[in-house]
Formats: C-alpha cells, sequence, structure tokens
C-alpha cells in the first residue's frame, strides 16, 4: 500500500505528523503507562501501535489526540507542541480526527447529525453542516442511512459513522482507538479498506489494535510493551495478514 | 440539525421533567408576577386618589403609617392656603368601615360638596348631598353595582341609615369602589373635628410647582407633598413595607426555583456524562458546552414565564372577584410585570444552571467516556 504513486507526498522539510519525544505518563497512586516514548509518524503514513492489553496503546493515542498530558516528554502534532496549544479544543476539533472503540454517537438524533454535531462552532453554517455530513457518509457508503437512527445500524456501521463524525473538518490526523474492537472480520477488514483510502488521500493515520492481522494491513506496525516501544518498522507479513492485504487492495482498488 | 434544535432535544426527549420544571418555574413567576402586579395597583390606586381633582399635588402627614392615618388639621390646612403660589385647596377625609361581611374594608370620603368637581366627581345619576347632612351619600357606580344600590336606596354607614343621593364616577377603581360623605359628617362620625387626611393642592397659573412644595414642606415640616407614585411612600409607610415584602418574595422565589432547576439540571448532567464527555472529547469548547447547558436552563425560563404569567393573570383576576376584596385589590399589569418576570425566570435559571453548566465544561473528556 505504502507504494502507491498516486498518494500525495508530504511536503519537503515538512514536519512529521506526529513526534513523541521521551514521553512518560504516571498516574497518581504512582501507576506508570508509558515510559520514555519515542516515535515518530511521517505525514501521510499509516501506522498501527500495536501490543497486549494495558499496555500503554490507548493511553499514548490519547496523549495525541490531547485529552490526556504526558507527565514527561513532549508530544508534536504537525511540528505543534501540543503543551504550547492554549486552545486545546480547537486542536482537537480541526485538526484530529477521533475514533473510539465504542462508537460513542448520540443514540436520539439521527445518523447525519451525528456527523453535524463536529461542526457546531466552525465556519460552516446549518446548510453547509448538513451537505458536508452527507457528503462524508456517502464516502462512508451510508448515504442511504442519513436519516436513520444509531440504534437501526449495525455495529460496523455505526462505527463507519463514528469515523464520518471524525473527518468532519478535515483533520490531517485520525487517530483511531480499537475502532474494530467489536466488529465482526468482514466489518474489520471494511473498516481498515477505508483506513487505507484515507492515508492514500493524504491523511496520517494512527491506528491502536491488538489485532496483528489487521495492524499488519499499516504501513508501519509499532509495538508496546508495558509501556515502551519494543519494535519499529514495517510490520510483518504472516500469512493470514497477506491474505487480509491482498483482499484490502482489491477493496481499495478503483 | 440547527442547534437550537440539538440544544434543546433533551429538553423535548424528556417532557415530564421539563414539564415539571418549567412548572416550577411558572409557580415562582406567578407568585412574584401577582405580588408584583397587586402592589402596583395598590400603588396606582392611591396614586389615583392623590392625583384626582386636577390637583398639582397632595399634602399628606409626613411618615404616616398609612395615606388613611394621616392627620392634617384645620389651622394646617390654613396654612398650606397660605403659602404663595397656592391658588386652592380641597380637604379630604378617608376613612374605613365594614358594610357588610362581603365589603369588610369599604372607603368613604368625606368631602364638601362644593369640592366635588374639583375632585374630578362626575355625577353620573341623582345629585349631590347637602354640605350639612348628616344621612345623605354619593356611591361610586361599583360600590353602588356590587351592593346593589341605586339613588333614593338605603344605605347603612357611620351608624345611621344614609339615603343615596347619587351615583358618581371618579375615572379610578378606588375612589369608583368607595362613597362619598359631607366632611363633617365623616370627621363627626369618626371623632376628628377639622381633620383631613390629604389636601389638594392646584398652583397658581405660571408658578413653579417644585417652589411652592418647597416652601410648604419648609414651613409645615410635619407635611409632606406627593405628585408622583414613586414620592408615595413619604406619606404611606405601609407600601414601602408591601414593596420591600414584594422585593423579599422575589428574592426568595429565585433562590428556590435556582435550587429547583439547579438541581434537575445537574441530574441531567450527570445523566448525559458520557454524551458530554464526547462532544469535549471532538473539539466542543468548554464555553460551548456551557452555552448548551444553559441553553436548556433559558427555554426553560422561557416556558415559564409565559405560563407564569399567564398564570398570574388568571389567580390575580380571581382574587380582584373575591367579594372581600372586591374594591380593595385591583391588579396593574404593566410592562414592568412582565419584565420581571422574565428577569426572575432568567435569574433562576442563570443562577440555578450555572454550577451544572460550569461542572459539564469541566468535565474531564476521557473520565467521562468512561462513566457508566
Amino acid at each position: 500500500m505504502s507504494e502507491d504513486p498516486t498518494r500525495p507526498e508530504a511536503p519537503e522539510g515538512a514536519p512529521p505528523a506526529i513526534e513523541l519525544c521521551g514521553v512518560a505518563k504516571r498516574y497518581s497512586g504512582g501507576v506508570s503507562a508509558l515510559h520514555e516514548v519515542n516515535l515518530v509518524v511521517g505525514s501521510g503514513e499509516f501506522v498501527a501501535l500495536s501490543g497486549p492489553s494495558g499496555c500503554g496503546k490507548s493511553t499514548l493515542l490519547h496523549l495525541v489526540a490531547a485529552l490526556d498530558r504526558p507527565s514527561e516528554g513532549v508530544v508534536k502534532v504537525n511540528g505543534r507542541d501540543l503543551a504550547h496549544i492554549h486552545d486545546l479544543s480547537r486542536f482537537r476539533r480541526l485538526e484530529v480526527g477521533l475514533v473510539f472503540q465504542l462508537h460513542n454517537l448520540l443514540p436520539r438524533i439521527s445518523v447525519v447529525a451525528n456527523v453535524e454535531i463536529a461542526m457546531y462552532g466552525t465556519h460552516r453554517n446549518g446548510a453547509a453542516r448538513r451537505a458536508r455530513a452527507r457528503e462524508l457518509l456517502d464516502e462512508v457508503d451510508l448515504a442511504g442511512q442519513a436519516e436513520r437512527l444509531p440504534t437501526q445500524l449495525s455495529g460496523g456501521e455505526r462505527q463507519r459513522v463514528a469515523i464520518a463524525r471524525s473527518l468532519a473538518n478535515d483533520p490531517s490526523v485520525l487517530l483511531a482507538d480499537e475502532p474494530t474492537g467489536n466488529l465482526d472480520a468482514e466489518a474489520a477488514r471494511r473498516m481498515m479498506a477505508l483506513f487505507g483510502r484515507l492515508r492514500d488521500r493524504g491523511m496520517t493515520v494512527l491506528l491502536v489494535t491488538h489485532d496483528l492481522g489487521l495492524a499488519a494491513m499499516a504501513d508501519r506496525l509499532e509495538r508496546i510493551e508495558a509501556g515502551r516501544i519494543v519494535t519499529a518498522g514495517r510490520p510483518e507479513r504472516p500469512d493470514e495478514a497477506g491474505a487480509a492485504r491482498r483482499a484490502l487492495a482489491r477493496d481499495s482498488a478503483p | 440539525m440547527p442547534y437550537l434544535v440539538f440544544a434543546l432535544r433533551d429538553l423535548l426527549a424528556k417532557k415530564g421533567r421539563t414539564i415539571g420544571l418549567a412548572a416550577a418555574v411558572a409557580f415562582a413567576v406567578m407568585t412574584v408576577v401577582t405580588l408584583a402586579v397587586t402592589s402596583s395597583g395598590l400603588e396606582q390606586s392611591a396614586a389615583a386618589v392623590i392625583s384626582v381633582g386636577k390637583a398639582d399635588f397632595t399634602v399628606a402627614q409626613k411618615n404616616a403609617a398609612d395615606l388613611l392615618s394621616s392627620t392634617i388639621d384645620r389651622g394646617e390646612q390654613a396654612r398650606v392656603a397660605q403659602v404663595p403660589g397656592v391658588a386652592s385647596t380641597v380637604g379630604v377625609l378617608l376613612e374605613i368601615q365594614q358594610v357588610n361581611a362581603d365589603n369588610p374594608a369599604f372607603v368613604e370620603i368625606g368631602i364638601a360638596p362644593q369640592d366635588l368637581s374639583r375632585f374630578g366627581v362626575t355625577v353620573l345619576a341623582g345629585h349631590a348631598y347637602s354640605p350639612t347632612a348628616r344621612s345623605e351619600c354619593m356611591l361610586g357606580w361599583r360600590a353602588a353595582s356590587n351592593l346593589g344600590l341605586h339613588v333614593g336606596s338605603q344605605f347603612k354607614a357611620n351608624g345611621t341609615i344614609n339615603t343615596v343621593t347619587g351615583i358618581y364616577s371618579t375615572g379610578n377603581s378606588f375612589g369608583d369602589a368607595a362613597a362619598m360623605f359631607p366632611l363633617p359628617a365623616v370627621q363627626g362620625y369618626n371623632r376628628v373635628p377639622g381633620i383631613a387626611s390629604l389636601v389638594f393642592v392646584k398652583v397658581d397659573h405660571g408658578a413653579n410647582i417644585a417652589s411652592v412644595e418647597r416652601t410648604i414642606t419648609y414651613r409645615l415640616p410635619e407635611l409632606t407633598t406627593i405628585r408622583t407614585a414613586a414620592q408615595f411612600g413619604r406619606a404611606d409607610r405601609n407600601l414601602i413595607y408591601l414593596k420591600a415584602a414584594v422585593t423579599g418574595s422575589t428574592i426568595l422565589a429565585v433562590l428556590i426555583g435556582a435550587i429547583i432547576v439547579g438541581n434537575t439540571m445537574l441530574l441531567s448532567v450527570f445523566e448525559r456524562t458520557r454524551e458530554l464527555g464526547l462532544l469535549r472529547a471532538i473539539g466542543w469548547s468548554r464555553r460551548r458546552i456551557v452555552g448548551l447547558i444553559m441553553t436548556e436552563g433559558f427555554a426553560v425560563a422561557f416556558a415559564g414565564t409565559a405560563v407564569g404569567v399567564g398564570l398570574s393573570f388568571l389567580v390575580s383576576s380571581a382574587l380582584e372577584r373575591v367579594p372581600a376584596l372586591v374594591g380593595i385589590l385591583h391588579t396593574n399589569f404593566t410592562p414592568g410585570a412582565f419584565w420581571r418576570a422574565l428577569l426572575t425566570a432568567l435569574a433562576m435559571s442563570l443562577i440555578g444552571g450555572l454550577y451544572p453548566a460550569v461542572r459539564a465544561a469541566f468535565l474531564a473528556p476521557l473520565k467521562a467516556l468512561s462513566y457508566e
């Protein structure tokens, strides 16, 4: 996937999309979630973070999303140190898209309204918000479900609505925390295909998953154990991962 | 989805709670508005009394408990009349009598018949009483209607049977729900010969009214002058106490309402912890979260205001029809009463909603998202 010649290239000299330098995170009570983490994710890269439960991968994602602050070290997104950003709400609204394991859709409003809520407080007026929400739902193959309630959708569909919501304000970085955790294999495969397409459009994707087969579909796999990154580089390609990649390439083909 | 619809969807989804909350606000608004319009009505009635007779201002005893307790003796009346710039004076004695069980506080006005036209009295039927009559009176048209009397009827008051010689109108409900007697008769019955409650003063053409007022209060420091309703408290301390009680009740209603609003909205915030955490996580600012919660509060305030003012209309109309209050209680719905209603409801929502809103805004997104 990384060899796609049509993928937009990051401008020369552009800072990495995500950069963690000597990051540690300790919670009250002395529990340490991360130790001396260093990580660089280039612009337009699709990186998977994998590791056992409780190893700190979600914590790392939360730090990048500015949902939490590191105890030590520096977290930068698009070259900006998050510690120096005054308006973190604006940062979360405009610069990163967030997808959670639980889709976190509001159950009593329609699918299209769920996407719209990410755009309140932006320059878009009501009509523009609605048009943008419908465009995004079309992009995730849910155009026909726009007026339905989230409770009327399958798990995979709900998660795609959550992705549409995360893309509402054209973020340059997409952060996904176990988005396939509650999905069956087919739905998970389609979800990964969607991330692949986003990456192909130049978006940086940082995906947390404990599923090595899915992680293998990323450009790069980073493995975390006990709060430390233990391996870095291209993912190994076990047979099942290879099969999945082939299926993904097939799905992603125009 | 328009932002306002989104902001109000929780109110619409939980109709029972919303109706209960709006009802609490409406009840508080109703109480405040009813007290305010009643107080305003009393002030207006009193102000109407002091402004009848085409007088430029009224003289009363300073710091009297109420208008009816004001006493101005004959000597003082004469000294007022001698003040330079005073063209004419009309002395009036006001008394309250229980006419029957339905009219426990019937107003009697003692006034000389030659002063009636200057007092703004128009005789609608019959004729005025004679100056020295001891058993003649005129009834205001409201009083006549309430008592079922007409010209020639017998009206028992002041311990005597009086013949109704005429029906009059003054153009204000206070005066029209009263009866008028020859001044000496009322003074005699009440054993206050030569005493008036109020003196109505007309100044010479071109005279400076304020200057004449100052001269009177300088020469007669035990008296005060009243030209506007706002000055009425100079001669009616009860009205000041009543207005203070209305203000106190308003503050109390706002505080109690705010506690109810705050409690309900806090519960709503707790129930929506995950949702609020999500909104913060996807980039909603704290200010926008505060706005979201306060929008709900203000929507309830507006609904409560509308219902509360409507209820206040109904309650005050009902109170005015209570026989014991006919002729005494007159409500006065002014624009100020509506503003008071709106401000009361908004204050309740603002004070009550602020803590839940701030609490919602300062939820830690991650903690909120994991809230069960």
